[in-house]
């Protein structure tokens, strides 16, 4: 196989790639910060049953996920499976991760001093506006690093889609190398990832540079 | 203010992102245009894309092989639209019955065990053995000859299949069965003498042999099987019009004319030009 043809087909699954990672990023980080307050809701019931859940999304495998969410609704309700393969996979990625990134949302929050929340009180802040605008911004600050563990994580875990025949990168790389009994795709897969996630790096250090002010 | 730059950045990305959806579309929106009409059936073939030569990448980057061209040429004498997705090979029959594809044509073997699990399984097309890979100037020519030696077999094959049922004197004959989950990891256990020998199937390792050297086949007639076309439970018609557009390329020698293409594959094994 050409060369280029290769490294053509590679970056058309590439996109597929990018597109697991971005709409991921998208759903999880939000949706991370829902399951947060959910488990730190007053409500018993509320709090144990998102503990549950998240405890089950880290507990199983990611794949074993994808293919729940895949076949899962085909296998109890009959409902015939997407063709759009992106739908189910960001929706397995999204939750998965959201799960991981509640408990670093987590992390933050409980970290910051009792202190500042009577200080905001003194100050006349509403809970919501301490949380808003006192709280959040240093959380932020503080979980960086470890959300950009996470998202790196998150750019090599797209090659897990292939379990479900989402034709992403590492997919493809993986076909031309058994039909050409090459081992070359696997090194260009190599150079895509670490490409890309030097990308990711290199962001993430300049937002946590832009937000230094909050820096404790 | 630092807000705001964030906001900028999920923006930014959100924008990204519709880009990248927008290009997938366009891409699908191509690849189901052309002669796109209501009336005309589609079939949908499933096929493990690393399995040369029955099914694989192409030079050209788009699918090929014995059995994706005699299906496509089965598809255009019964007029129906023809498209090939690629199955994950350890799901490929759960994929099957979520309908992913309308059928698992892939060089694949007929195991007892589909029929009972009640799928629809074509006459078989070839007769397969596995043959034992081993490097020339290994000084090994027999299957006794691996005794106490590691030999490496694909996950999921009817290979693995065949050492731990019927073959199990033999796969305890060998110091270690290493299961890889494909045959190009296999080979390079082997080329980097992790293991001495590849379990695989015939047309694998002549394909491979004719591609490397260096290498031989040890071929006892172990494990004779035959490859079929598996489909749902319930599709015995769809199974019989395949059937009878196959009967009808071997007639017109069409059939015989693909084969040609797939010097890998040995003429005597195909079933239909006996």
């Amino acid at each position: 196989m050409d060369f280029w043809i290769m490294i053509e087909k590679m970056l058309e699954g590439f996109e597929k790639t990018c597109a697991i990672f971005f709409l991921t990023l998208l759903f999880s980080l939000p949706l991370g910060m829902i399951i947060t307050l959910l488990s730190k809701s007053k409500l018993k019931i509320v709090s144990g049953i998102t503990r549950f859940v998240i405890s089950v999304l880290r507990g199983t495998p990611l794949m074993l996920q994808l293919i729940a969410v895949t076949y899962g609704p085909y296998y109890l309700f009959h409902i015939s499976v997407s063709r759009e393969k992106l739908i189910p996979v960001v929706i397995a990625f999204s939750i998965n991760y959201a799960a991981y990134f509640a408990e670093i949302y987590r992390s933050g929050i409980e970290s910051m001093p009792v202190g500042q929340y009577e200080a905001a009180a003194v100050l006349g802040y509403s809970k919501p506006k301490t949380f808003m605008k006192i709280i959040l911004p240093q959380v932020i600050r503080r979980i960086l690093p470890s959300a950009t563990n996470e998202i790196v994580t998150l750019v090599k875990d797209t090659s897990l889609a292939f379990t479900v025949s989402y034709q992403e990168m590492f997919t493809i790389g993986k076909q031309i190398a058994n039909s050409q009994t090459s081992f070359v795709p696997f090194v260009v897969a190599g150079i895509f990832y670490y490409v890309f996630n030097a990308l990711v790096s290199f962001i993430m250090r300049r937002v946590e540079k832009s937000m230094s002010y909050y820096k404790m | 203010m630092k807000m705001k730059k964030i906001l900028a950045v999920m923006l930014a990305m959100l924008m990204l992102v519709t880009c990248f959806a927008a290009c997938g579309k366009k891409q699908d929106a191509d690849a189901d245009s052309p002669s796109k009409t209501e009336t005309k059936k589609k079939f949908v073939m499933g096929v493990d894309p690393e399995y040369p030569p029955f099914s694989y990448l192409g030079d050209d980057g788009k699918y090929t092989g014995f059995d994706v061209e005699i299906c496509r040429a089965a598809c255009e004498y019964l007029g129906w639209d023809f498209e090939v997705f690629a199955v994950n090979w350890d799901n490929k029959l759960i994929q099957l019955d979520s309908k992913e594809c309308d059928c698992v044509w892939s060089g694949m073997t007929i195991l007892p065990s589909m029929k009972e699990a009640g799928y629809i399984i074509s006459k078989p097309y070839f007769d397969n053995k596995q043959v034992l890979l081993v490097k020339e100037n290994s000084g090994f020519n027999a299957s006794k000859d691996l005794a106490g030696k590691d030999v490496a077999v694909q996950s999921g094959t009817s290979g693995e299949h065949l050492l731990q049922e019927d073959l199990k004197s033999l796969a305890d004959s060998f110091k270690n069965v290493v299961a890889c989950d494909s045959f190009l990891k296999c080979f390079t256990e082997l080329e980097g003498n992790a293991v001495d020998a590849v379990f695989v199937d015939e047309p694998v390792a002549v394909s491979y042999v004719a591609k490397n050297s260096g290498y031989k086949i040890i071929d006892e007639n172990l494990g004779a099987e035959q490859y079929g076309i598996a489909f749902r439970s319930g599709d015995q018609e769809l199974c019989n019009e395949i059937e009878k557009a196959v009967a009808h390329l071997v007639e017109s020698g069409k059939y015989a004319e693909i084969a040609e293409k797939y010097p890998d594959i040995n003429k005597d094994n195909l079933t239909f030009l006996k």
